[in-house]
């Protein structure tokens, strides 16, 4: 046996309640508890929470660097550094503007069009980057759109929002959990297409009928206001076409990356730091500082910080606990266990962060597993025929779940955020007003469809 | 020579509860100690007379251009007549909001190189002078500076020890 797998059996070994038990998950639960109070930033309290696991021996450092089962998983954190990278490159180029103005004159100075094709743009670049990145690169041609037009911006920018986390569930790079879950059950993107990606299409197409019954008779404007956003020649936001080119290239040869990475055995980490290296080169910068810089770090040391508050909960058996509770919750039923996941998910990511409880999950279902096929291992395990809708169902709730309230995902608190600033304010009710509702319906449809598609039609 | 040897009269200031509307209208009438009428920036006072902060005709310009401009580049797709729709928006907006609170100030004994150092240093136009309870006595601008140092460069027997 490799030393590796040594470690990890000891891991999945009978846990015992004592004091490293105990001190072990009084870190995890006070660290989950000032992340949620947010009293202190959450980035500080996970690196202190994995420095104390650290410290205190709970786990050695060696096993929160390199060992897969216990510590950080660096594909998720080269995955996010590679894509953040490419966008750093991107965003002066003025294609993001470019495509918001031209999504402007498409709609034809219309609001009600204009928010269904924001809606749409916002939908498919969340799948392909991150949402906060579309959100951030979009709300402010929204606002100069609402003002040119003199309507409330506000309906605009919750539906972004909404629209950004329904999009980001598509892909295996479109949100945080996708990535993490993806690595954990070592799913990759083209796993995503087929199965997620047919029911984020139905679910936009719901919320797109909603937006227009909603909003539909409210939102008016005047013909010369029109003229305004028809005037606008979106050419002019192109600032540097040569980046742009070589940009949209790196981009389309990340996205063949990942369609084939499953086929080449390239990890999709892999694919976007090739794609970073290949366009920080391209650029020709003397200066990587500032888009290296520009990186959003705090997430990074987030989810470096999580993984070994998790590791250290995974090690003492806290997280087999949980898993021994949740079969007996479940009688070993996997359609009970994927409804419960995907309803409890979304509850949960509507009112915390759902990077923290997917890092939880994720571990949680792995040991499920064990218990209940203890003769598989490795990807026979991960890859059980019976526990794909469990991870499917992980994913549609926590991405989904982030449209419950202003604080459920990133995307929200920038739009609510950007929305003060614009000195429109969106009350934590309001947003609840658009977004539960969403929530519910999008979770409920995908409810419907895990039970066709994987306990009654089975393809 | 020291500060309070070259440094002006205060006319007038705003109060934080002021709008931007009070404030341009304020520093449109105001006589400055030279005769003309009009300055680009005032300081803003609290009731009990306390500096609580500075606005500049730049400061109210900031607040006319929406913050989502400043995030990306927009200019080139705005409109005839934005800028009149926007002051509008804004008119009724208080003085704290876009005033600078952080107001550098010199003593009123300070040499006149301390107050050069500040001005060019932190690029402000104007620094208000206090004294030792750190009231306002009084304000240097640039070009106060600036005459100083024209009277030393054309030989003016009175300012030799500048």
């Amino acid at each position: 046996m490799t030393q590796v797998t040594q470690e990890a059996a000891a891991a999945s070994q009978p846990f015992v309640m004592d004091t490293v038990f105990w001190t072990a998950t009084t870190i995890f639960v006070l660290a989950y508890a000032v992340i949620v109070s947010e009293k202190v930033h959450k980035t500080v309290v996970a690196l202190f929470g994995a420095a104390l696991m650290l410290v205190l021996k709970i786990l050695e450092q060696k096993e929160a660097f390199h060992v897969e089962e216990l510590g950080v998983d660096w594909n998720v954190i080269f995955l996010l550094i590679g894509m953040m990278t490419i966008i750093n490159l991107m965003r002066p180029t003025g294609f993001f503007e470019y495509i918001a103005i031209k999504s402007a004159k498409a709609g034809k100075g219309d609001p009600m069009r204009i928010m269904t094709i924001f809606a749409l743009v916002t939908a498919v670049l969340s799948a392909l980057l991150d949402n906060v990145t579309t959100v951030l690169l979009l709300a402010p041609v929204t606002l100069l759109i609402a003002d040119a037009l003199e309507v409330d911006p506000v309906p605009f920018l919750i539906v972004e929002a909404l629209a950004s986390n329904i999009g980001g569930t598509a892909t295996l790079i479109g949100d945080p959990p996708n990535i993490m879950i993806a690595s954990k059950a070592k799913l990759d993107f083209m796993d995503f297409i087929y199965n997620l990606t047919p029911v984020v299409i139905v679910l936009m197409v719901v919320l797109l009928v909603v937006v227009k019954i909603v909003f539909g008779k409210k939102l008016k404007t005047r013909e010369e206001l029109k003229e305004r956003i028809m005037q606008m020649n979106e050419k002019e936001a192109i600032k540097d076409p040569l980046m742009l080119k070589k940009s949209l290239f790196v981009l389309g040869l990340v996205l063949v990356g990942f369609v084939f990475h499953g086929t080449l055995h390239l990890q999709p980490a892999t694919v976007a730091l090739f794609g970073a290296g290949l366009l920080l080169l391209l650029s020709g910068t003397h200066d990587p500082h500032h888009y290296l810089a520009e990186v959003e770090w705090p997430t990074i040391f987030f989810f470096i910080g999580l993984f070994i508050l998790v590791g250290g909960v995974v090690k003492v058996g806290l997280i087999k606990l949980m898993s021994l509770k949740m079969l007996d919750l479940t009688q070993g039923n996997l359609f009970a266990t994927s409804m419960i996941v995907m309803w409890f998910s979304a509850i949960a990511s509507a009112i915390v962060d759902n990077i923290p409880y997917v890092a939880t999950m994720n571990p949680l279902i792995i040991d499920m597993a064990k218990q209940m096929w203890p003769q598989e291992a490795g990807l026979a395990l991960l890859r059980h025929p019976d526990l794909m809708p469990v991870w499917w169902s992980l994913a549609l709730g926590a991405c989904l779940g982030g449209n419950g309230s202003p604080i459920g995902a990133s995307a929200n608190v920038i739009v609510v955020g950007m929305a003060e600033r614009a000195g429109k304010k969106i009350s934590f009710m309001r947003f609840v007003a658009y977004g539960f509702p969403i929530m519910l319906l999008t979770v409920f449809i995908s409810m419907i469809y895990v039970w066709l598609r994987y306990y009654v039609l089975k393809f | 020579m020291k500060a309070k040897d070259i440094m002006e009269q205060v006319k007038d200031h705003l109060s934080p509860d002021d709008t931007i509307r009070d404030a341009v209208n304020k520093m449109r009438v105001v006589k400055r100690d030279d005769g003309i009428v009009g300055v680009k920036g005032m300081i803003v006072l609290d009731r009990e007379g306390n500096l609580v902060g500075m606005v500049s005709v730049k400061d109210i310009l900031k607040a006319i251009i929406p913050f989502y401009m400043t995030m990306t580049e927009l200019g080139e797709f705005t409109w005839e007549g934005m800028l009149s729709e926007m002051t509008k928006k804004v008119a009724d907006k208080k003085v704290e909001e876009i005033m600078v609170k952080d107001v550098i100030t010199v003593p009123e004994d300070a040499p006149l190189m301390e107050c050069a150092d500040f001005i060019v240093k932190h690029n402000l136009q104007r620094v208000p002078v206090v004294d030792r309870e750190k009231r306002v006595v009084g304000i240097i601008y640039v070009r106060d500076l600036y005459n100083a140092i024209v009277k030393v460069l054309l030989n003016d027997k009175e300012v030799e020890n500048i």
